[in-house]
C-alpha cells in the first residue's frame, strides 16, 4: 500500500503534471494549425518553425533584458506581421490557383527551411536556454510540482478558454466560422473576408509563437526545435479532426498524457512510435478526426 | 438605379455571360427568366461580387460595382439570396441573422438591436428558433432564414435565386409576399425564378436569357410580352 501511494505521489503524478504541461504547449501550436486549415484550407507546414521564431524572438529580447513576463505580452504581438505577410504574399498568390493543397503545402514546406537555416544563420546551430522565469516547486496533496509547469498548465487553460469564448461566443467568431464553412456568402453578408484570412493566419501564429515562449525554458532553443513539435502538433490536429478546436484541445492533451504515462513502462524511444500508432488508427477507422471541422455542423 | 452594361463572365474558357445590358429602378421588381444553364445564377453571381466580370460594367448609381469583393459589393447596399440558400451550418440561427448586420457598416448597436428586432417580428419561426443550428431547420424556414439574414442589412439592391425551389405552396406564397414588402419598400429587386407565372405576379418587367445574353425584355403586365416570354421559355 505504501509502495503504492508512493509511487502515485513521486512518479505518476508528477509524470501527469509534466505531460500535461507538454500537453497545453502542443495544444497551443495544434490550435494555430487547426484553425488556419479550418479556415483557409491550407496545411501550415511552416507552423512548426514560426514556434520556433517566437522561441527565438523571446531568447534574444531576453538578452536585451526584457523580462520574461513583458515577452509572453510582447512576443505574440510581434508574431502579427509575420502572419500577416505570410498569408498577404505568399499564401494569397497561390490560393485560388489549381490544386491549392499541393501548391501552399510546398510553398509553407520551402517556407519553413528558409526560417530554419535563417535562424541557424544568425544565431547559430547551437542549443541556447533560457533561464527559467518562476523556480522551484509546491506541494499539493504530498506531490511536489514545479511551479514552472504548474503556470504553464494555468496559462494553457487560460488561453484555450479564450480561444474557444471568441470563436464560439463572439461576432469576430462567427465571422470566421462563417468564412471558414462558406467564404463567398460570408463575403455577401458584408463579413470582411480578406481581413479575416490574414487576422486568422496572424492568430495561428501568435498562439503557436506565445508557445515558443512558453517552453524555451523547458526544451531549449535551437534552429531545428520546431521539426520535432510540429510532427506530434500534426498528430493531433488529425485525430482531433482537421479544423476542429475541441478535437485539437483533446487529442493534444490526451497524446502527450499517453506519451508521458507510456515513458513509466517502456522505453521513451518507443513514446512517439505509440502517437503515431494512434494516428494511423485514427486514419484507417476514423479518417475525419474526432470532432467536426469549423463553421460546420 | 442598378445598371449592367456590356457584362461579360467566363468560368475558365467557358463564355457564360455574353454582353447582357439591363437596368433596375429603385421600387421594381425585375423577372430573369430563361431555360437552365443559360447564365442566369452567373448573371446574379457576377453583380454580387462572387464571379469577375471579364468585360463589362456594374453600377448602382453613380457607385461602381464590378470587379469589387462581395464584403465591398453588401458594403453598397447589394443583399444576395442564392439559389440553393447557403445557411452556415454550424451557426446558430441568431448568429446567422447577426452576420447579416454586417452588410450594414456603421449602424449603432441600438439599431443592430432594432433591426435584429424587426427581423424577428417579421419571422416569428426564425425568432423561436434562434438557439437551433442552421442546418436543422426544414428548407422552408432554411429559405426564410436566408431572405431573413439579407433583410437585416437592409439592402438598397436584392438579388434572389430560385427562391420558391422545392417549397411547399404556403411558403411560397409568403416569401412573394416579401418581395412585395421590398418593392413596396423602395427596394430593387432583381428576381431569378423558374416558376414564371408565381415571379410575373410581382414582377414589373423581365428579362429573358438564352446562352449568356437577353433575347426579350418586356413589361410584366403586358399580354403581348407575356405570350412572346411563354414563347421563349418553352421547351
Amino acid at each position: 500500500m505504501a509502495d503504492l501511494v508512493s509511487y502515485l505521489q513521486f512518479v505518476l503524478a508528477p509524470q501527469v503534471v509534466n505531460g500535461l504541461a507538454l500537453g497545453m504547449a502542443v495544444v497551443l501550436v495544434a490550435l494555430g494549425l487547426t484553425i488556419i486549415f479550418g479556415l483557409l484550407d491550407v496545411i501550415n507546414m511552416s507552423h512548426g518553425e514560426f514556434y520556433a521564431v517566437g522561441a527565438f524572438i523571446a531568447l534574444a529580447l531576453g538578452w536585451l533584458g526584457l523580462s520574461f513576463w513583458l515577452l509572453l505580452f510582447l512576443v505574440p504581438l510581434l508574431m502579427i506581421p509575420f502572419g500577416v505577410l505570410t498569408e498577404r504574399l505568399l499564401i494569397r498568390r497561390v490560393y485560388d490557383g489549381p490544386d491549392r493543397h499541393v501548391t501552399t503545402l510546398l510553398l509553407t514546406f520551402g517556407l519553413s527551411l528558409i526560417i530554419e537555416e535563417l535562424l541557424s544563420i544568425v544565431f547559430g546551430p547551437n542549443t541556447q536556454r533560457p533561464a527559467t522565469p518562476l523556480r522551484g516547486a509546491v506541494e499539493l496533496a504530498g506531490v511536489y510540482m514545479p511551479v514552472y509547469r504548474l503556470f504553464l498548465i494555468g496559462i494553457g487553460v487560460v488561453v484555450i478558454l479564450a480561444v474557444a469564448w471568441i470563436v464560439y461566443r463572439t461576432r469576430l467568431g462567427a465571422m470566421v466560422r462563417a468564412a471558414a464553412y462558406d467564404r463567398d456568402m460570408a463575403g455577401s453578408l458584408g463579413v470582411p473576408v480578406s481581413l479575416v484570412y490574414s487576422g486568422t493566419f496572424a492568430f495561428g501564429l501568435m498562439l503557436a509563437g506565445l508557445a515558443g515562449v512558453l517552453l524555451a525554458p523547458i526544451y531549449s532553443v535551437f534552429p531545428t526545435m520546431g521539426r520535432d513539435f510540429i510532427l506530434i502538433a500534426f498528430t493531433v490536429v488529425i485525430v482531433g479532426g482537421m479544423g476542429s478546436i475541441w478535437g485539437a484541445v483533446v487529442a493534444g492533451l490526451a497524446l502527450t498524457q499517453v506519451q508521458a504515462l507510456a515513458a513509466l513502462v517502456i522505453s521513451p524511444v518507443w513514446t512517439d512510435p505509440i502517437v503515431f500508432g494512434v494516428m494511423v488508427l485514427c486514419l484507417m477507422f476514423r479518417p475525419q478526426g474526432l470532432f467536426g471541422r469549423l463553421g460546420h455542423a | 438605379m442598378l445598371t449592367v452594361s456590356g457584362l461579360h463572365t467566363h468560368y475558365g474558357l467557358s463564355h457564360v455571360i455574353q454582353g447582357i445590358d439591363l437596368e433596375a429602378r429603385p421600387g421594381e421588381v425585375v423577372g430573369i427568366f430563361g431555360r437552365n444553364g443559360v447564365g442566369k445564377t452567373t448573371l446574379l453571381k457576377t453583380v454580387a461580387g462572387w464571379v469577375k466580370p471579364t468585360a463589362g460594367a456594374v453600377r448602382l448609381g453613380e457607385q461602381a460595382l464590378s470587379g469589387l469583393a462581395p464584403d465591398r459589393v453588401a458594403a453598397r447596399g447589394v443583399g444576395f439570396v442564392p439559389e440553393d440558400r447557403r445557411i452556415f451550418p454550424g451557426l446558430t440561427v441568431q448568429e446567422n441573422i447577426e452576420l447579416g448586420l454586417l452588410q450594414h457598416k456603421g449602424a449603432s448597436r441600438r439599431e443592430e438591436r432594432a433591426a435584429v428586432a424587426e427581423i424577428h417580428e417579421r419571422f416569428p419561426r426564425l425568432a423561436e428558433r434562434r438557439g437551433q443550428l442552421g442546418n436543422t431547420l426544414s428548407g422552408g424556414e432554411q429559405q426564410m432564414l436566408a431572405i431573413a439574414r439579407v433583410l437585416v442589412g437592409r439592402p438598397r439592391v436584392v438579388l434572389i435565386d430560385e427562391p420558391s425551389e422545392g417549397l411547399a405552396p404556403m411558403i411560397v406564397a409568403e416569401i412573394f409576399g416579401i418581395i412585395r414588402e421590398l418593392k413596396a419598400a423602395g427596394a430593387i429587386v432583381l428576381l431569378v425564378e423558374q416558376n414564371v407565372h408565381e415571379a410575373l405576379s410581382v414582377s414589373d418587367r423581365f428579362y429573358v436569357v438564352e446562352r449568356g445574353r437577353i433575347v426579350l425584355e418586356g413589361e410584366a403586365d403586358s399580354d403581348w410580352a407575356r405570350e412572346r416570354l411563354m414563347k421563349a421559355i418553352a421547351v
